[in-house]
């Protein structure tokens, strides 16, 4: 049964170590080229340099933010729709699951193997990432492309995506309409986990002077204390005077703000710390990994007892 | 042997039964869209029957109609696919029968002719050396050639080992010359199942002038102005102005599927679940 699934997924497998080995081989470069730019930069201040970094790499920042969505989809359209739906079409099901082994088992066997395969590219890919990323993004919670990208989210959203695109393929057994499912699902599943993320924790109130949230944190919802120390969504109007002439623009809000500090309000930002990167991991990952076992009880039970 | 009781697949099969001795070539025949398909998926376990048992004896081998297979495997891989995925496996048998008929080992399945594919999957299927085989449309879409070829290499294997086959097909005339029992299925329902020759001894065509009334089991028939001509179950009829000659088994099969309601299953009768 191994030997089957490796001869009829060979060329699935040699491509996905292809294009990770590529990846790795466009990361490794642009370390050792960012590294070297660095050096020869030393000079300039963070700010600069991180500008400077942004700007050369422009080309590798763009597929970088595209990995995230566009992996995974991979993984469930290539790997997980054509598993049953290929079978399906081409009626190869009534030729493999009437030999001795039992479908149920052959099914068992292809999970098992190609799961394995899709956990240990999605480990590879969170690996490589880690190793590139500090060089130019010091940031790893706060970016949910980043975050993504990072620990066992690869792997989750990997394994998510194949017993997805599996599903879809022995509920449709078709390969095309269920690689559109995959896609489809997967791009609400984002979306949805996103949202979701902000309810995996209480966030900390944090009450300050400063416009900005510290780095590398997610904002959940912001609102005012006013001098009494009484939160309020929004300042009365009439406090401050608005500067018709600043116009609408951020200025205008900057000095708008500021001026209601100084009468003694303050700003209030509700947020998720990065201090809780694993917690948000662990959770994503378990209701991924719930919503693949689910796939995969749907999948087994269109896959007769015995052949 | 391969015993079905009161089989029933929602929307394609209606209360089935049927027992088909071992050793016995069968034939299953009906009209497209009868359930033949569906009968012999749920005998091979492709499919879990709403309700009924299926019963056979020793391991069985199926065939499946258009005789899938992966076509960017080759040859030998195929073989591989069947020594790997079965206990019981016969090597030398499946080479020498691919190089009786010779096709090559390395070639793609893909690129072998569609004469020889189904020979690649009867070969993947005796090999096995199964006590059962099952074979869904086995003829379809082949050259009257390879039918021969096909049919012929079937029989001798069958021959050679004397296991049970099951072969369905709605061209009554394929199976004439090479089955022991028949099955007919209609409309999801099992009209006939027996052994050809009882079946043959045990009806006739009765022929005679339009005023004559018949006392006898009528499968079917019809009625002119000049002459009234029915196909009958059970003894002769001794009056002496009825013609009667044998029947032959295309004979029989249209007149069970003309009348659906009309059945011959000597021996299941009290055995529905």
């Amino acid at each position: 049964m191994i030997w089957l699934t490796c001869r009829q997924h060979r060329g699935q497998l040699l491509v996905m170590s292809g294009l990770l080995a590529a990846l790795g081989v466009v990361f490794l470069v642009s370390w050792l080229e960012a590294t070297a730019f660095v050096a020869s930069h030393a000079g300039l201040g963070a700010g600069d340099l991180d500008a400077a970094l942004a700007e050369r790499y422009q080309a590798v920042y763009t597929l970088f933010g595209w990995l995230p969505i566009v992996a995974p989809a991979l993984v469930g359209v290539f790997w997980g729709a054509p598993l049953l739906g290929r079978e399906f079409e081409r009626g190869t099901h009534q030729l493999v699951w009437t030999q001795g082994v039992s479908p149920r088992r052959w099914l068992a066997v292809k999970l098992s193997v190609l799961g394995g395969a899709v956990a240990l590219g999605g480990l590879a890919m969170s690996a490589m990432v880690s190793a590139w990323r500090p060089l130019f993004r010091t940031d790893t919670f706060g970016n949910i492309g980043i975050f993504n990208m990072l620990g066992v989210e690869p792997v989750a959203w990997w394994v998510f995506a194949f017993m997805l695109g599996t599903a879809a393929g022995a509920v449709l057994r078709r390969t095309l309409p269920a690689m559109a499912v995959v896609v489809g699902v997967l791009a609400v599943m984002t979306f949805t986990l996103f949202s979701l993320s902000d309810h995996y924790a209480t966030p900390a109130r944090v009450v300050t002077t400063e416009a900005g949230v510290e780095q590398d944190a997610r904002l959940v919802s912001r609102a005012w204390t006013d001098p009494a120390g009484a939160e309020i969504a929004v300042p009365p109007s009439g406090v401050c005077p608005r500067d018709p002439g600043l116009g609408r623009g951020e200025r205008a809000q900057l000095a708008y703000e500021r001026c209601l500090i100084e009468k003694g309000y303050r700003y209030v930002f509700y947020v998720h710390g990065p201090e809780r990167f694993w917690r948000f991991q662990l959770i994503d990952a378990a209701i991924l990994l719930a919503g693949a076992g689910a796939l995969g009880w749907l999948t087994v039970r269109r896959v007769p007892r015995s052949g | 042997m391969i015993e079905v009781t009161g089989l029933r697949v929602r929307g394609r099969l209606r209360d089935c039964s049927l027992h088909v001795p071992a050793g016995r070539v069968a034939a299953l025949v009906g009209p497209n869209g009868a359930g033949k398909t569906t009968l012999l998926h749920t005998v091979v376990g492709l499919i879990t029957p709403d309700r009924g048992t299926v019963r056979a004896t020793g391991d069985i081998a199926f065939v499946a109609q258009d005789k899938p297979l992966y076509d960017s495997f080759t040859v030998a891989e195929t073989l591989t696919l069947g020594r790997r995925l079965n206990r019981r496996w016969d090597q030398r048998l499946a080479t020498a029968r691919l190089a009786e008929l010779g096709i090559p080992l390395d070639r793609r399945v893909g690129r072998l002719s569609g004469g020889q594919q189904a020979q690649v999957a009867l070969t993947l299927a005796l090999a096995r050396r199964p006590d059962q085989l099952v074979l869904d449309e086995p003829l379809a879409n082949l050259d009257p050639l390879a039918r021969h070829e096909v049919m012929r290499s079937l029989m001798s294997a069958v021959a050679e080992t004397g296991m049970g086959v099951m072969i369905s097909s709605h061209v009554v005339s394929d199976l004439v010359d090479t089955c022991d029992w028949l099955v007919v299925l209609n409309a999801g329902r099992v009209q006939v199942s027996g052994d050809i020759e009882d079946l043959l001894a045990g009806h006739r065509m009765m022929t005679g002038p339009p005023e004559l009334t018949l006392t006898a089991t009528v499968v079917g028939g019809s009625r002119t102005e000049r002459e009234q001509s029915w196909l009958v179950r059970g003894a002769p009829v001794a009056d002496p102005r009825w013609r009667t000659r044998a029947v032959g088994l295309d004979d029989l099969v249209m007149a069970y599927l003309r009348s659906p309601e009309a059945a011959a299953l000597p021996r299941l009768t009290g055995v529905q679940a």
